[in-house]
């Protein structure tokens, strides 16, 4: 294609404005934006890894699929006296994993539980509907503070702010119930959570958690894992309901159905 | 239920009320927070909804009955008091107030309702107390609030308790497929002017109230959510179930809006009690 003299006075004219964007790049990474000019989230999201079983690098098992891990460098920095317990936790998983009692699975672990979830962004507000036990997360992102403490939440408080156009989520006052997965991996209720959130393009966003409790690990740690936006028509969330008691049995009202 | 068990689950009741109500719907701030009154006719949204965003709370919200309304602090004076509470009946259609069940379904609400005084068993327990989902429309009668949240295309509604929430799209899509069954069913909306127009289907059975009152898998509820000013709406649910009811019937019930505030976190099924200490021995 020959380049007529008006568009090529308009490259030059955006090469002016995005010195430091290519032109032929620039649709490719271009992401939503909500109308004050903050990435837009909003959407339908999945993550697509095996984190659910074990958040290390893991060979697959009877049920479980192999895969890599989502932790930074592989090695969750354990203290010494903790090691015992992760230890336990995974050889006794099938009682001890709060999954079992159906109790909501704390932040992360919500978030590569294997449903979809669903973000809605507002200015001052972000609120996640995970599929996952309906659980519910507000996130408050008008300047506030946490709440003064001392409070355990299963989902803990979180208060976000943009960095430039990554949303930083910082997440506190969790109690020490939930786990990182079904591999035993814990956590205290002096947990210190920080989620960022950046869009790579329109349909995938780059998803970092920072890990920190001093009464389990010897230093700060980090996961990294990529959220996919659902693309298929019409797709919405289901319900996938958990209760620790076999309520098909208890509460029989499917037998009101088409057969009787 | 006798009145040992009933001052032990009035106890829970008030110890969970104690302990969730400073975290359950109040955040930071309080009154402080409180924004000027809503303009009315409400701004429209870039979609063209009409903006009814907030926190809303049935006005004379309670789960004991649909046909006599009375509250949970009511319910307890009657037991204690022998006295006979009567409230009007939320049903408006049929003109009785009453329930058209087909008699085998009245005989199963009236057996729901004894077992539900006297239980012994782990299903005499009312499905809300066990923290299973209520769903619709019975989440409309409670007594805690819920939020709207309005985006592109959907009404978004989410309860301040039970971590319950339904997205409703307006685009017209078709229902999901028929075998599909969800506590909160599968909705699909569309405005008329400031009524909310909503298509329920793929429900569940499900309990409706306290003593028993139910419907089946075969449910299909009509809901007109009309917002008759910036504070105030009302909620309404046809209910046609020919599988326990002889004829379609309507009941409706209050809203108000709520001061905005922050919603924290309630769990639900993790603070459940043993199902024994509700059972009589």
């Amino acid at each position: 294609m020959r380049l007529t003299p008006l568009s090529f006075v308009m490259l030059m004219t955006l090469s002016w404005v995005y010195p430091s964007v290519a032109i032929a790049q620039a649709p490719a990474t271009a992401i939503p934006r909500t109308a004050d000019g903050k990435p837009d989230l909003s959407g339908i999201w999945q993550a697509m890894n095996t984190a659910a079983w074990d958040i290390q690098d893991h060979a697959a098992q009877k049920g479980v699929p192999g895969g890599p891990g989502v932790v930074e460098g592989n090695e969750i920095p354990y203290k010494p006296e903790a090691l015992g317990q992760k230890t336990k936790n995974y050889e006794e998983r099938a009682t001890l994993d709060p999954e079992t009692k159906c109790y909501l699975p704390g932040v992360p672990r919500i978030t590569y539980m294997g449903f979809p979830f669903q973000i809605i962004q507002k200015p001052n507000e972000l609120t996640i509907l995970y599929e996952y036990i309906h659980t519910v997360r507000y996130i408050f992102a008008n300047g506030t503070p946490h709440p003064k403490g001392p409070i355990e939440w299963w989902l803990g408080d979180s208060r976000g702010r943009w960095e430039g156009d990554t949303l930083v989520v910082d997440v506190v006052h969790f109690n020490d119930q939930t786990w990182f997965d079904r591999a035993g991996n814990f956590h205290s209720d002096a947990l210190h959570v920080v989620e960022r959130y950046s869009l790579m393009d329109p349909d995938h966003i780059n998803y970092t958690v920072t890990i920190e409790d001093p009464k389990v690990f010897t230093r700060p740690w980090n996961m990294t894992m990529v959220l996919y936006r659902h693309k298929e028509k019409n797709f919405q969330l289901y319900e996938y309901e958990c209760y620790g008691f076999d309520f098909e049995k208890v509460y029989p009202y499917p037998d009101l159905g088409a057969a009787r | 239920m006798n009145t040992r068990n009933l001052i032990i689950a009035f106890g829970i009741g008030v110890a969970l009320s104690l302990t969730t109500a400073p975290v359950g719907g109040q955040g930071q701030g309080g009154a402080a927070n409180r924004p000027a009154a809503k303009p009315w006719p409400p701004p429209k949204l870039s979609d063209g909804q009409p903006d009814v965003q907030g926190i809303w709370a049935a006005v004379n919200g309670g789960s004991t009955s649909l046909t006599n309304p009375i509250s949970g602090g009511e319910d307890f004076d009657r037991r204690v008091t022998g006295e006979n509470i009567r409230r009007p009946s939320r049903v408006i259609d049929p003109p009785d107030g009453l329930l058209p069940y087909q008699p085998w379904a009245a005989a199963r609400q009236k057996r729901q309702e004894s077992d539900y005084e006297h239980p012994s068993r782990p299903e005499h327990i009312d499905t809300q107390h066990r923290c299973l989902l209520s769903g619709i429309p019975r989440l409309y009668t409670i007594v805690p609030s819920f939020r709207i949240i309005q985006i592109p295309g959907s009404v978004v509604f989410v309860w301040d308790e039970y971590h319950a929430y339904r997205v409703i799209p307006l685009d017209g899509r078709p229902h999901i497929a028929s075998n599909v069954k969800l506590w909160m069913g599968d909705a699909r909306g569309h405005w008329e002017g400031n009524t909310l127009v909503v298509d329920t289907t793929n429900l569940r059975g499900a309990r409706l109230t306290y003593i028993g009152d139910f419907f089946s898998e075969n449910a299909h509820v009509t809901e007109r959510m009309t917002f008759a000013d910036a504070d105030n709406m009302t909620y309404q649910a046809t209910v046609d179930d020919p599988t326990v009811f002889t004829r379609p019937w309507t009941f409706k019930i209050g809203h108000r809006r709520r001061p905005d505030d922050e919603t924290w976190e309630s769990a639900c099924w993790e603070g459940n009690p043993d199902p024994d200490v509700w059972l009589k021995k």
